[in-house]
């Protein structure tokens, strides 16, 4: 509050901003030019609005996120013979496209006799992964990437290099002496 | 009086909001965790980290209804005096 106002209105005490407000709306104007309602828009008030409203948006994508997830577990295709469960003795290794031609694989009968085929394409930077018997593995040249070949739940997880994510598992099904792919595990 | 219920209202607001902000830096890192779980294929991450963030979403939320309150409070008191 002013001098002015002070001495023209003796009644208010320091701190009775309001009461002067409504008595001299004009001159108050002069002193505070900006009005309440209106200088809140880029104060705090919205800013924890705006921050609420990422929250609940940032939930949103966490939540996409897991369904996406759950979808992706395993997808169906439609079955493609690859080979005669025949075929392959063990440490030998077959490559076949599924589901598309542009989607290389490799199936492999590992050292325990066991059929398992996974996506050709490393999953550091899509170069081709291929069988190395010697240590029954799949191995990435370009970077020297290691990957398990296994049957168990683990299937292709990555052993040495840069890759960080296993290969995607290429699902089996054998019938009547053939071997067919059915789906693909990511 | 009015002035004293607003600075006090300014210095929580600042601590909501600072409170609000950690949260959602917290979820923040918990989308990246998310989206690191489902790429090497562990999707149950995703779930639990969806369940975190909906946690951190409930906080922030009461925080934000607890200081609109308190600014609900500081704007009567500004329009019909103490």
């Amino acid at each position: 509050m002013s001098e002015d106002a002070k001495r023209r209105l003796p009644h208010l005490t320091e701190g009775d901003d309001c009461r002067y407000a409504k008595l001299e709306p004009e001159r108050w104007r002069e002193d505070f030019p900006i009005r309440w309602e209106e200088d809140h828009y880029v104060t705090r008030r919205e800013l924890a609005k705006f921050l609420t409203l990422g929250s609940a948006l940032l939930v949103g994508a966490n939540a996409a996120m897991a369904v996406a997830s759950h979808g992706r577990a395993e997808r169906v295709y439609a079955p493609k013979r690859i080979a005669g469960e025949s075929a392959l003795r063990a440490g030998e290794s077959l490559l076949f496209r599924y589901p598309t031609d542009d989607d290389p694989c490799i199936l492999v009968r590992t050292k325990d006799g066991s059929l398992v085929a996974f996506s050709q394409v490393c999953t550091h930077l899509s170069c081709a992964v291929i069988y190395r018997a010697a240590d029954d593995r799949l191995f990435c040249p370009c970077h020297n990437g290691l990957f398990e070949c296994s049957a168990g739940h683990g299937g292709a997880q990555p052993l040495e290099g840069p890759p960080e994510r296993p290969l995607p598992r290429i699902a089996l099904t054998v019938k009547d002496g053939d071997v067919y792919a059915t789906g693909v595990r990511a | 009086m009015t002035v004293d219920a607003r600075k006090q209202a300014l210095s929580i607001f600042t601590v909501v909001v600072f409170l609000i902000g950690v949260g959602v830096v917290l979820q923040l890192w918990l989308l990246s965790a998310s989206l690191e779980g489902v790429l090497t294929g562990k999707g149950e991450l995703a779930i639990a980290a969806t369940a975190a963030s909906a946690v951190l979403f409930a906080v922030n939320g009461g925080l934000l209804a607890y200081v609109l309150r308190i600014d609900r409070r500081v704007r009567a008191l500004a329009r019909n005096g103490p």
